[in-house]
């Protein structure tokens, strides 16, 4: 009892100094004038998936000139060919002891199972997104950006931009008024279409075929609400059967009679490009266009989306517990959210893939408003309509739905 | 002789520690994570989990079968049609004639050409949107370009097959035209003196003679396709899946706890090709005595 009481009142005390202590921005650093300080003169180590010419110049372009204009931090981009290298990367340091500010890493492009696998081992800095000062205009309450599939984010990533399944035809084989919907109206095609469908074998480095199947659980079992929150077994056990039934009546009509899957989004846009298949996903909430100007996809490549269920999801910034300069990691977290920032990053012209990791509604000054309302104009015509891809918006679901269905996939529907 | 073994000793050792740390250094923290220790993820348990769970779970046994028997499937044939070109290769170029250096220049091209250069050629030629397909379809030998053989990503595993044979040929023909070289035409002459036919002069005189270095470089050839990953990654299927191909999956898996599945694995394919290491260790050291 007694000690119960020491305990409460230990508390309540160490609630009041964390509460005095909260002037804290990110830990180690008491003022945002403080990062700016330590910042001074740095270099600033970015570790990111190095696949896209366009994300990579828009990077060095965009935020490599004011690091170096305003803040005086050299930007030194090192790509990587998959994100979970830099985690293997950072767990190899920990497993060799190296610690303060020795680390190799500053900041890493990230979300999803490597964000949680970081977090779990506890090899991150902070909480340090809701001190970054434009951290006002990320939409914090919204359970798509405060969850990272389904776990929290905690303040240990700050978002960087978004993204939202959905798929991309050529217009030269196919009409936009031909494809189809839903999966129900995508099961007739397939079966009208033989040979001419495939997908991303569910499985790592094809998360985007994971997501595909994912889809396909909320539309069979009526909707996506009853999917969010934690992992429910038993909901999942009752649709999984059902979805690789789906899967197994398709597979005699889809491309190479589904003897074999392609793997990642290049093999997918591959076949596409080949005309070997006759849709292909895209994560872009500018559609086909960033892999028709990449020439990945034929010119005439466009987009659509179902009504229903399409995934959308947010990018982020996270930062290694052993990172060397954490405060110009800080200052780059917080520069790639500025409002004039994130609408060059959705302009087409300016080659970037992704979507917006603020939230637009949020940003009052009259030069963010001018550039947010631009961009939002300039999408073009291989992107689809901007209103199908909101209505159709839905929130990533718990990590262990991947897994899951990933280990299902392949029992049910690879090895069948 | 003191001096002689001071040299001795300092020769080796520099290569030594390297082999050591390098070679035997990561095959034990290999095996460590295997057993299921990872000090990051505060896992220090030692058990056989993750050896069971590859091979006898109900997720992952058929796929660790069938790519077992993929594996040693794809290493029997591949080396063994290698061989087989080379060697007939070899025989009707040692003799001297005009085209002689081209031949052998041609034969040992692909030589120094990486593996993953090999397996992308492969699709460019071979796939069914690759050049073969679009030619034959252009001169209306087949329909479309959907109507030409897989050849490529096939469960047969034949794209990968082949792509082992193009390499490996070359390497089993640098080292027979260089025993068939050293052997001159003495032994083939006085045999065909003694009245033995020419496939009597193959099969009783040319064979038994290279047959030792030709099984040599097999062993080579089939411990190196069976442990490598960059050829059936690129011109495989998703199932059955090659070992190599499987444990690197196992290793991209942001789920630490996979790591020892993937370690496991990797243990596996290294026991076999080790196997296979001693066995040419075995056979080369018995020729040298018999030498």
């Amino acid at each position: 009892m007694k000690n119960k009481f020491k305990f409460i009142t230990l508390a309540i005390v160490s609630l009041f100094f964390s509460r005095l202590a909260s002037a804290e921005v990110a830990p180690g650093f008491n003022s945002w004038d403080d990062v700016i300080a330590a910042a001074d003169g740095g270099q600033v180590n970015v570790y990111m998936w190095g696949g896209s010419d366009a994300i990579n110049g828009f990077v060095d372009d965009f935020y490599g000139v004011p690091l170096k204009n305003d803040y005086n931090i050299t930007l030194n981009r090192m790509p990587l060919a998959g994100t979970v290298d830099a985690v293997n990367q950072v767990l190899s340091e920990k497993e060799a002891g190296v610690t303060g500010d020795n680390g190799n890493i500053d900041l890493i492009w990230i979300n999803g199972e490597n964000f949680w696998t970081l977090k779990q081992a506890d090899l991150l800095y902070g909480p340090f997104a809701a001190g970054l000062p434009n951290s006002q205009f990320v939409a914090w309450d919204n359970p798509a950006v405060n969850l990272d599939f389904g776990r929290p984010v905690d303040g240990m990533e700050s978002p960087w931009s978004s993204a939202q399944f959905h798929f991309m035809y050529d217009s030269a084989r196919s009409d936009y008024e031909d494809m189809p919907r839903n999966y129900g109206f995508l099961t007739k095609w397939i079966s009208d279409n033989p040979g001419r469908f495939t997908y991303i074998r569910p499985g790592k480095g094809g998360f985007v075929g994971t997501r595909f199947v994912k889809q396909i659980f909320f539309e069979l079992s009526g909707g996506h609400e009853q999917w969010v929150g934690p992992y429910n077994e038993e909901l999942y056990n009752k649709w999984a059967p059902k979805v690789w039934a789906l899967l197994n009546s398709w597979e005699k009509d889809l491309h190479r009679g589904g003897e074999t899957y392609p793997t990642n989004n290049a093999e997918m846009h591959a076949l596409f490009a080949n005309g070997e298949v006759d849709m292909s996903f895209t994560q872009s909430p500018r559609g086909a266009g960033p892999t028709n100007s990449a020439g990945t996809t034929p010119p005439t490549t466009r987009a659509f989306a179902f009504y229903d269920n399409m995934i959308g999801d947010f990018n982020y910034w996270a930062i290694p517990y052993n990172a060397p300069n954490k405060a110009a990691a800080l200052v780059y977290a917080n520069l790639v959210l500025e409002p004039t920032l994130q609408a060059a990053q959705v302009q087409p012209a300016n080659g970037f893939c992704c979507g917006w990791g603020i939230s637009t509604a949020k940003v009052t000054s009259s030069d963010g408003v001018a550039a947010i309302q631009e961009a939002q104009n300039n999408l073009g015509d291989a992107a689809e309509d901007q209103g199908i891809l909101a209505r159709a918006l839905v929130s990533d679901i718990a990590a262990e739905y991947q897994d899951k269905i990933e280990a299902d996939w392949q029992a049910n529907v690879l090895l069948k | 002789m003191g001096g002689d073994k001071l040299k001795i000793v300092l020769s080796l050792t520099p290569p030594l520690l390297i082999i050591g740390t390098l070679f035997f250094g990561g095959i034990l923290y290999g095996f460590l994570q295997s057993l299921g220790y990872q000090p990051a993820i505060q896992k220090y348990d030692i058990n056989f989990d993750a050896y069971y769970n590859v091979m006898f779970s109900e997720r992952y046994a058929k796929l660790f079968w069938t790519g077992l028997g993929l594996n040693l499937w794809v290493s029997f044939v591949s080396t063994f049609l290698a061989a087989a070109f080379a060697l007939f290769g070899a025989l009707a170029i040692r003799k001297t004639f005009f085209a002689k250096k081209i031949c052998n220049f041609i034969y040992s091209l692909n030589l120094p050409m990486p593996h993953l250069v090999v397996a992308v050629g492969m699709i460019f030629v071979f796939s069914q949107s690759g050049l073969l397909a679009r030619f034959f379809t252009q001169i209306g030998f087949i329909s479309s370009p959907s109507d030409f053989p897989i050849l490529v990503k096939d469960k047969y595993g034949s794209g990968i097959i082949l792509a082992y044979i193009w390499k490996e040929a070359a390497f089993f023909f640098v080292i027979l035209m260089s025993v068939l070289q050293s052997l001159g035409e003495n032994f083939e002459e006085l045999a065909q003196s003694l009245g033995a036919n020419k496939w009597q002069r193959f099969r009783y005189v040319i064979l038994p003679l290279v047959m030792p270095n030709l099984f040599s470089a097999s062993i080579i050839v089939f411990a190196f396709s069976f442990g490598s990953y960059e050829v059936p990654a690129i011109l495989g299927v998703n199932y059955p899946q090659m070992l190599p191909v499987m444990a690197f999956e196992f290793f991209l898996n942001p789920d630490l706890n996979a790591r020892s599945e993937g370690m496991a694995l990797s243990m596996i394919i290294a026991l076999i090709v080790m196997i296979l290491v001693v066995i040419y260790f075995r056979l080369t050291q018995s020729k040298i005595r018999k030498d």
